[in-house]
């Protein structure tokens, strides 16, 4: 239960403050009585009454200058004032509401209206104090979240921030917020060298659009990680986005897989607006556009992986947005827009530079800083270019077997849909010795199985791929051989043997093709720059040892390593 | 935000009307539009003749009326689509789930 | 009798008071007394602020007690002060302590009641 409104009565007629006290009293308030200003403030500091009674004239301090000091004293809290007064000039009625008076009580007194007074302004002391505690606890609420979005931050940052977005091949514009946003970057080096990049937006702002993009980013890396190919992993994350996340909360995105060695890249979009790929060369500019639904969506059973790829030379950049960059709106609520956005390209020079001038286009347009504007920029380099990224594990590695073989042969239902590469990878690294090589056998053994698969399972014509546009026939026709393939097989055949205080590993490829003129071909490809080329070429680099079979059906490669080195055991090394 | 719907005289379909922002400022009001009315309609109309913007958050309510609607087997038209909004609708790729016109 | 003291308001008094309703009655004549002498104080000294403030405090608590020619004495002295004219207190002065007497009379009559 509430204590009893305690009012405070300053007057300094003994008999006019004996009445009002008792009229005050019978209406069952707690009273305080005061004879003059300094009275009435000392008793208000002493009492913290709710409401004051306050006569106007008064000896020692009159009540004019009490008011604005109890007001003060009361700060944010309201204690309303009513001044008695037989005052009757507007000046002096001005006065008192200058002091901070929230009332008048004329003399003589009537208890009816006195009473109706005291309790219209106690409603009005209540609803302030109900305000007040409103806005505190909206406060708290809202510094509860803040600080809840700073955790979240701290722990997604961790997890996005494991990527490779600080490669020399990348530039990016992104706000520290765009979490936040619903915005979402990453990147990861493949363990095969190249790297998968991904630009998504979620619907909506908060934690609601941030929530999901930590399950995303953890598909997205430990897929990456482990060798899964770009469908495989769009696959996944729209599995995972659809399971977890309400309807109608989704996430559009861009994907792009790039190969620095096999020099394409694929890509799927998603919802976000168009992509650009960039030549370095002529300056052509295409467009990478939005082809399916967003992530989160659609069924895993209906979902559609089909990507776009194209290839790319040394200096060809890819530029990808979120519709934060279109939307970027100036103080005439004019948009920025996809004209403006090519008028930029066109205007460009110097390739280099493209990325800044797309920046300083939006600041100039937007005139201040974006917190909604999520941009990147990914450039094929020479591989050599690149920093290289150790694989993590997370086992120990010890006690790893190192005498085994072990077969798989992949037949044509399987081939269709499914990729036994990260399989593969994650068998042979269990191996630790092999670890340091991770990438170096994921590279060749993808090649070896695209060679056995596409040219000897489906008798796809590499030559195809001389230019731009047979490159993408063949892919196209790729696609359609493999929706129908009903027979064929690729075999692995994986050897490990130690030998002497090191070991060496096998791996021997055989496909159900016809085979081809091993010579003829080596010879055609020893001079060769053209795009077909470079695979086989950089399987004999790689490898320490890489033969073909006479009929050209299968093809063995072998890694071998010395004695195995471990600082650990011999902290003080002889010398 | 205004946001009003009309039953067909037969009560099978039922026709939203969106004026103004369609953003996630109209969210509840865009429930209520099909949440309480008392037919159970087999079609319905997202008329968008009056909606003067629309985001990503207003596909994501779609998406929540074609979940009410019965999902896959759902009805929906989006007529008198602007350019604008039509744009929108195409770069997140939703004729695959509404018809728009 | 009632244009000097208002039996209406005597009545209401009562009843808000009860068993204080004599010591208000009390109350109120040592504290006119007071403010009579502090009046004649302010115009000895010629302070016409002093004045104004006195009879407009003295001028509630007639209206509060239901003394309505006390209190329209009252104003008129206040009306002097605030305009600075102090040559007609006197009179007014005088007439204030006549009306004051009177009341103490009724008042004290209406006192011996209890």
């Amino acid at each position: 239960m509430q204590p009893p409104l305690c009012i405070l009565i300053a007057e300094d007629s003994p008999a006019d403050r004996m009445l009002l006290a008792t009229i005050v009293g019978r209406q069952g308030y707690r009273v305080l009585t005061a004879g003059n200003g300094l009275e009435a403030i000392m008793i208000f500091a002493r009492e913290r009454p709710h409401m004051v009674l306050m006569d106007a004239l008064m000896p020692v301090m009159d009540g004019f200058e009490a008011a604005r000091r109890i007001k003060q004293m009361a700060g944010e809290e309201l204690v309303p004032i009513i001044f008695l007064t037989s005052l009757t000039e507007s000046e002096a009625l001005a006065q008192c509401l200058d002091a901070g008076g929230d009332d008048f009580l004329a003399k003589p007194y009537n208890r009816v209206i006195l009473d109706a007074k005291i309790k219209a302004m106690d409603r009005l002391r209540r609803l302030q104090a109900t305000v007040l505690e409103q806005r505190d606890l909206i406060a708290r609420h809202n510094e509860h979240l803040l600080n809840e979005q700073r955790v979240a931050k701290a722990v997604f940052d961790k997890v996005a921030h494991s990527g490779c977005l600080d490669a020399p091949n990348i530039r990016y514009l992104q706000s520290p917020y765009a979490l936040f946003n619903g915005d979402l970057m990453l990147a990861a080096f493949k363990p095969s060298g190249g790297m998968h990049v991904l630009l998504g937006d979620f619907t909506g702002h908060g934690l609601p659009a941030a929530i999901g993009a930590m399950p995303l980013a953890e598909v997205f890396y430990s897929m990456t990680a482990k060798g899964y190919s770009l469908a495989e992993i769009l696959r996944e994350m729209n599995a995972k986005l659809k399971r977890i996340l309400p309807v109608g909360v989704f996430c559009c995105a861009v994907m792009l897989n790039l190969s620095f060695q096999r020099r394409v890249v694929e890509v799927w979009n998603g919802g976000l607006p168009d992509g650009y790929l960039r030549r370095g060369g002529s300056g052509e500019r295409i467009p990478l556009r939005s082809r399916h639904l967003p992530l989160g969506i659609l069924d895993p059973s209906c979902f559609d992986d089909r990507y776009e790829i194209y290839p790319m030379e040394a200096g060809d950049r890819l530029l990808l947005l979120s519709d934060g960059v279109l939307e970027t709106c100036n103080l005439g609520s004019e948009c920025f827009g996809e004209e403006r956005l090519l008028g930029v390209f066109a205007a460009n020079q110097q390739p280099d530079l493209l990325f800044d001038e797309i920046q300083q286009a939006l600041s100039a347009f937007r005139g201040e800083a974006q917190d909604d504007v999520s941009l990147i920029e990914v450039s094929l380099i020479e591989e050599g270019q690149l920093p290289h990224s150790p694989l993590i594990f997370s086992d120990s590695g010890q006690n790893a077997p190192l005498d085994w073989s072990i077969g798989f042969e992949f037949r044509a239902e399987t081939l269709k849909r499914f990729n036994p590469l990260p399989y593969l990878l994650q068998l042979l690294l269990e191996v630790q010795e092999l670890r340091a090589q991770g990438s170096v056998l994921y590279t060749v053994l993808a090649e070896l199985y695209s060679n056995a698969l596409e040219h000897g399972v489906m008798g796809l014509d590499s030559s195809l791929k001389r230019d731009a546009q047979g490159f993408a026939e063949y892919y196209r026709e790729r696609r359609t051989r493999l929706a129908n393939l009903y027979e064929g097989y690729v075999r692995f055949h994986l050897d490990l043997r130690p030998e002497g205080e090191g070991g060496r590993l096998s791996i021997r490829v055989e496909d159900s093709g016809p085979g081809f003129d091993v010579q003829r071909m080596l010879e055609r490809h020893s001079s060769s720059e053209h795009l077909s080329g470079r695979g086989l070429k950089l399987v004999r680099q790689l490898a320490d040892r890489c033969s073909w079979a006479p009929d050209g059906r299968s093809v063995c490669v072998e890694f071998s390593w010395p004695a195995r080195h471990n600082p650990a055991q011999c902290p003080l090394a002889q010398e | 935000m205004a946001i009003t719907s009309q039953p067909s005289a037969d009560g099978q379909e039922l026709t939203i009307f969106i004026q103004g922002r369609f953003d996630f400022g109209a969210h509840q009001e865009f429930r209520d539009a099909y949440e309480r009315v008392n037919v159970t309609p087999k079609r319905y109309v997202v008329d968008l003749q009056g909606a003067t913007y629309l985001d990503s958050s207003a596909l994501g309510m779609l998406l929540l009326l074609r979940d009410h609607a019965g999902g896959e087997r759902a009805q929906i038209r989006l007529i008198h689509c602007s350019p604008d909004v039509r744009k929108i609708l195409s770069i997140s790729n939703f004729e695959q789930l509404f018809h728009i016109a | 009798m009632s244009e000097h003291l208002d039996l209406g308001v005597q009545a209401l008094l009562q009843e808000v008071m009860e068993d204080e309703y004599p010591v208000l009655l009390d109350t109120f004549l040592s504290d006119s007394e007071a403010r009579l002498n502090a009046l004649g104080l302010a115009h000895d000294a010629q302070d016409a602020e002093a004045l104004r403030r006195a009879a407009h405090s003295f001028k509630g608590s007639c209206g509060n007690m239901g003394a309505p020619l006390l209190a329209e004495l009252c104003s008129q002295l206040e009306e002097l002060g605030r305009a600075g004219d102090l040559t007609p207190v006197p009179a007014l002065l005088a007439q204030a302590e006549q009306e004051f007497a009177l009341i103490r009379t009724l008042i004290e009559s209406e006192r011996q009641r209890y």
